[in-house]
């Protein structure tokens, strides 16, 4: 019942304008690239995703990032902004609770924004690319892979958010995060583990093993993730 | 009220917003990949002819110019519109005898005294990067404070047109998702302006142009761009102008209504 509630306090903070507007705008990255330089992107070798993901998916998976920061920030600041968190902290309710199911709403908006952007790579892939069979499941598979990829960054991001009540200093240090995540090479593996560097890997064209490797990682962050958070609220539930 | 104590007003408003400590924290991580790969500036010199120190300080700069800078500026104004709209601030500064006109230029002038700020972090935690990968290099990646200083008011110079943009997504979109999401969104894609012919119409492309045509001059294998200084800075005062004065003009006046 309480998940719904976190639905009904997003109403007028314009989140779903800009879900899908961040969808539609990172959608429309690989369909302007390709139609603008479609010899160039015809001459690769590979599958037609791959070429694009290749292509495209740094900015595609920067974008999704800012919108991760931005609307995990604005999750909390509703909550904090005229001290609403008090009350929801008098009702019978944990706060363990209420982040889960902030959590678990961020997914909902990541997984339409990744829907959104694998439909503009699908688009983008039958449009230029030559006939394939199974782009579409092949499409299926890398947005759910990136999705994967991006829950322990929604995480820590949402943690983040919870601990500063201020809303500047959560979107200053998920900056400073998604910067320093843009300058870590892709091709070490233990520096891609940082929750905000991994949602710049792509699935096409990466080896089970280490596919593997990375469900590991993800399933250890969102555990640490949510150990953290827990032990976190108990601490300041404490002090406060 | 003048100018001035308006001035004082806003600045003390920012005092205990911490802010301070994340722009140092944006310089301080902007810098530390530089210094684990300080070997790189060595091989560049092989790849495209410019000098290891010069390529050390122009590489950091472009990763400000194209993201820290603008990514920090579109934070700023985000703690200076919350500031004022949290707890209704803005009503109690509306119902003193004070133009908004002139309060709104006040914030910008804090906007960018922020944005100077940031710079000059920056330039700090570059000289002391600098010094750092000098010891482990053992090569001298000190430069002059005269070049350094130039480049930063270079990106600083350029830039205004950008942070006055900023500054009217904020006063004007009242939903902060939005006046955040836009200016974070305008941000990726001016890696490509700055490639096309039509740079000088992009303003959040100019500090990160002026950069890599900066660094194309210092390498010998590149040719900087031609720049029609006219042009650009007639259509730069132009969108700074009236970024400011619609911003100005809107400026608290949903809390008016």
């Amino acid at each position: 019942m309480s998940g719904f509630l976190e639905l009904e306090k997003i109403k007028r903070t314009g989140f779903w304008p800009a879900v899908f507007g961040g969808g539609i705008l990172a959608a429309l990255v690989p369909v302007i690239n390709t139609a603008v330089r479609e010899e160039v992107f015809l001459q690769q070798d590979g599958s037609a995703l791959e070429i694009l993901m290749n292509e495209n998916w740094q900015m595609m998976a920067m974008l999704n990032l800012f919108f991760l920061v931005a609307s995990a920030c604005l999750l909390y600041h509703t909550e904090y902004a005229d001290n609403a968190i008090q009350r929801m902290c008098t009702l019978p309710q944990k706060e363990n609770k209420m982040f889960l199911n902030k959590f678990v709403l961020m997914c909902g908006f990541c997984l339409i924004a990744l829907a959104i952007e694998g439909a503009g790579l699908i688009f983008s892939a039958v449009r230029w690319f030559p006939a394939d069979e199974k782009i579409l499941w092949n499409g299926v598979l890398n947005m759910g892979y990136a999705f994967v990829l991006l829950l322990p960054g929604t995480l820590f991001m949402l943690l983040i958010s919870a601990a500063c009540k201020n809303m500047w200093i959560s979107l200053g240090i998920g900056v400073i995060c998604v910067f320093t995540a843009t300058m870590l090479p892709a091709d070490h593996f233990i520096l891609s583990l940082f929750p905000f560097a991994m949602p710049f890997q792509i699935f096409a064209g990466t080896v089970p093993a280490v596919l593997k490797n990375y469900w590991i990682a993800v399933g250890a962050e969102c555990a640490i993730g949510c150990f953290a958070a827990v032990i976190f609220f108990k601490v300041r539930r404490l002090f406060s | 009220m003048n100018f001035i104590s308006l001035l004082e007003v806003e600045l003390k408003k920012i005092r205990r917003s911490g802010i301070f400590i994340i722009l140092f924290a944006a310089a301080v991580f902007m810098w530390i990949p530089a210094i684990f790969h300080g070997d790189v500036n060595f091989k560049t010199q092989a790849d495209i002819g410019i000098a290891p120190e010069y390529n050390f300080l122009i590489q950091g700069f472009m990763g400000l110019a194209w993201f820290m800078f603008p990514a920090c500026m579109v934070v700023c104004t985000v703690l200076i519109c919350q500031t004022e709209r949290g707890n209704h601030g803005m009503l109690k500064m509306l119902s003193l005898p004070i133009k908004t006109g002139k309060l709104c230029l006040a914030k910008f002038a804090v906007l960018l005294a922020l944005g100077a700020c940031f710079l000059f972090f920056a330039a700090v935690v570059y000289f002391i990067s600098a010094g750092i990968v000098s010891k482990t290099q053992s090569y001298d990646f000190m430069l002059s404070p005269i070049f350094v200083l130039k480049e930063t008011g270079l990106i600083f110079l350029t830039s205004i047109p950008m942070v006055a943009f900023f500054w009217l997504l904020s006063v004007c979109i009242r939903t902060p998702i939005f006046a955040m999401g836009v200016g974070f969104a305008s941000i990726v894609p001016s890696v490509l302006m700055i490639n096309t012919k039509f740079w000088f119409v992009y303003p959040m492309a100019y500090p990160f142009f002026a950069v890599t045509n900066e660094y194309a001059k210092l390498a010998e294998s590149m040719t900087p761009k031609r720049i029609d200084d006219v042009l650009w800075g007639s259509i730069a005062l132009f969108v700074t102008l009236i970024c400011v004065f619609v911003s100005c003009f809107c400026f608290g006046q949903g809390e008016r209504r």
